[in-house]
């Protein structure tokens, strides 16, 4: 993941937390860059040639795990 | 430290969605090898294998055609047929035009130009030998 990348402002992190919509699309939004970087496989055409592709499927079962997560899972811990 | 609670959170965010996202990526490449590993294409399947799970189609399989008047008639069941294939032609004709064209005794009688009386007659002494017949030879009947 880059580090020059801004971190998203606490509060949208605390609304996404709460399950809100508009806060957990600004998230996605955030790591959409990742996610597709980690969904790449490599795919090859009816003539050999390999190509890296996103994988749609693992795309959006990635974004999906991303938000059950966040709601279900993320605590802030204490100092 | 200025804002130090909010950049504690954005930290433990961006490393737990980091994780997370990484995680899953893993699982679902593990997934994939594990499919592609498993999965055979039907093209590649043996005849042998192949036959373990195909089917074909039973149609017509058990259907055999009397004539009867110049007329096809359809029996289905094997064991069904053979016993009225055993009986002599008169009296196959009575089952065949009473029980599978659905017509009357007295209709019959016109057909095959005999009296009505024998052949209500012929037919219930046919009954009783096909019912002989089919007991002997382990018929089943249907359930309804």
């Amino acid at each position: 993941m880059a580090r020059n990348m801004k971190a998203l402002p606490l509060p949208v992190i605390l609304a996404a937390m709460e399950g809100d919509g508009e806060a957990l699309a600004a998230v996605l939004v955030h790591y959409k860059g990742y996610i597709r970087y980690l969904a790449m496989r490599p795919l090859k055409d009816e003539y050999g040639n390999e190509y890296l592709c996103v994988d749609e499927d693992m795309r959006l079962r990635l974004e999906a795990k991303l938000i059950h997560s966040i709601v279900t899972g993320f605590r802030i811990l204490p100092a | 430290m200025k804002d130090s609670y909010e950049q504690r959170v954005q930290n433990q965010f961006g490393g737990f969605c980091t994780r997370v996202l990484k995680n899953e990526a893993a699982r679902i490449h593990n997934e994939y090898a594990r499919q592609r590993d498993r999965e055979k294409s039907l093209g590649d399947l043996t005849t042998s294998e192949l036959s373990l799970v195909a089917t074909s189609d039973k149609y017509f399989e058990d259907e055999h055609v009397f004539e009867v008047l110049g007329k096809p008639v359809v029996v289905t069941g094997n064991l069904l047929a053979e016993a009225i294939a055993r009986l002599p032609e008169d009296k196959r004709d009575v089952v065949l035009l009473s029980y599978f064209l659905g017509m009357s005794d007295q209709e019959i009688s016109e057909h095959l130009n005999v009296v009505r009386q024998t052949i209500s007659k012929r037919r219930a002494k046919t009954l009783k030998e096909l019912r002989e017949y089919l007991e002997k030879e382990g018929f089943e009947w249907p359930e309804i």
